[in-house]
């Protein structure tokens, strides 16, 4: 049964209504941008900062899932389309409070093939673009010249947590930002593209 | 007819200058007492002006919107400063005794007034105007005050860093003119 995007939305919004432990949103705020700040201190260079904003979300994620498929207790997604919505009207809404749009993309045509107007969402190469209209995570900062120049992504640590997630339920996808308001681009825009299916695997040293 | 901001931090470093030209008209009373002054005392008060500043180009090196009679009143940035540093020692005096956040005239020099406002923090808004006008200054504090908040709360600030954001001082500005 396909559960339709009202549905989501739904459930999204019972999610995070049903969560007892909500915290102060410029608690949050403060405690990522000084995050941040020591990460660029103790780093001194904004790709590494990125690089290590991204590990730290993919730590989270990959936790994060079980979380988030145990209150929900969603099936597994049909299609990456799926997924795109999903993420975005249930997951970004249960923990963020914040409902970004979605777009999707699917693969890019083959040239051999005759083109068909159906997209196809479960192949490889196919993507959804967010973008987030509010940023919780960015509430009161202006990025400095440095940070600007230096190509920081402030928000990285969103990309990691979608890479880690998406990783346990056997999905490689590739997740980047694509604009930052704080950048001065007109909106934030996330890209989350599949990379490939994941087969499972036995784990290394288990005979 | 301008005013004068500058924020200091709790060490008294200089975070945020300001100046403001009003296009508000200035009482007109005191203009019409200047004009009453024979030529000499006035000459004589751009004097110590001179005097103080040691340049010669103290008298309207600007052109203001007011267009009402200048004193040759402190345009030079020297005299500025060390009025507003000279303001400090009071400030701190009065400080102590009250503890209300708006300080209204601290200090007086020649036609400049100096008012001050004490953050809790103890950052120190000082603004020097020539007139009177003590609701629209207090409203002004208040909206730079609110303003700082906002830029203190910005991870990438550091207490005693100077203020360089555009929209804070775009911000300011626009709340200048509303008020003074």
């Amino acid at each position: 049964m396909a559960t339709t995007s009202k549905q989501y939305k739904a459930i999204g919004e019972d999610l995070w209504k049903s969560r007892t432990d909500k915290i102060n949103s410029e608690l949050f705020s403060l405690t990522y941008g000084a995050l941040v700040v020591q990460l660029i201190q103790d780093y001194e260079d904004y790709a590494e900062v990125n690089k290590q904003l991204e590990k730290m979300g993919y730590n989270i994620g990959t936790r994060l899932i079980e979380d988030f498929l145990a209150r929900s207790s969603l099936g597994r997604c049909s299609d990456f389309r799926e997924v795109g919505e999903v993420a975005a009207k249930v997951g970004f809404k249960s923990f963020l409070n914040i409902t970004p749009t979605v777009t999707h993309s699917g693969a890019p045509p083959p040239s051999a093939r005759p083109t068909s107007t159906v997209q196809q969402s479960g192949v490889p190469g196919s993507s959804f673009i967010l973008t987030l209209d509010e940023n919780p995570l960015a509430e009161f900062v202006e990025l400095p010249d440095e940070a600007l120049e230096g190509g920081l992504w402030f928000s990285n640590v969103l990309c990691g947590v979608l890479r880690g997630a998406l990783e346990m339920v056997q999905m490689q996808v590739q997740v980047e930002f694509l604009s930052d308001v704080l950048r001065g681009d007109e909106s934030t825009e996330i890209r989350v593209t599949l990379l490939k299916y994941l087969e499972e695997e036995v784990p290394v040293g288990d005979d | 007819m301008s005013h004068h901001l500058f924020l200091l931090s709790p060490s008294d470093t200089p975070i945020y200058s300001l100046t403001h030209y009003s296009t508000k008209l200035p009482q007109p009373t005191s203009s019409s007492l200047s004009s009453n002054l024979p030529t000499w005392s006035t000459s004589a008060f751009a004097g110590t002006l001179t005097a103080l500043s040691g340049a010669s180009s103290a008298t309207q090196s600007h052109h203001v919107q007011g267009g009402a009679v200048r004193m040759g009143g402190g345009q030079d940035r020297h005299v500025i400063q060390m009025i507003a540093n000279a303001s400090l020692d009071v400030i701190e005096d009065v400080m102590r005794k009250e503890s209300a956040m708006y300080l209204k005239s601290v200090d007086k020099f020649n036609e400049w007034t100096v008012s001050a406002f004490i953050t809790p923090g103890n950052m120190k808004f000082i603004l020097l105007h020539e007139t009177k006008n003590d609701d629209g200054i207090r409203s002004f504090f208040h909206d730079v005050w609110e303003l700082y908040l906002k830029t203190m709360l910005n991870p990438f600030h550091t207490a005693h860093s100077p203020i360089r954001s555009i929209v804070f001082d775009t911000r300011v500005r626009a709340s200048a003119k509303k008020y003074l």
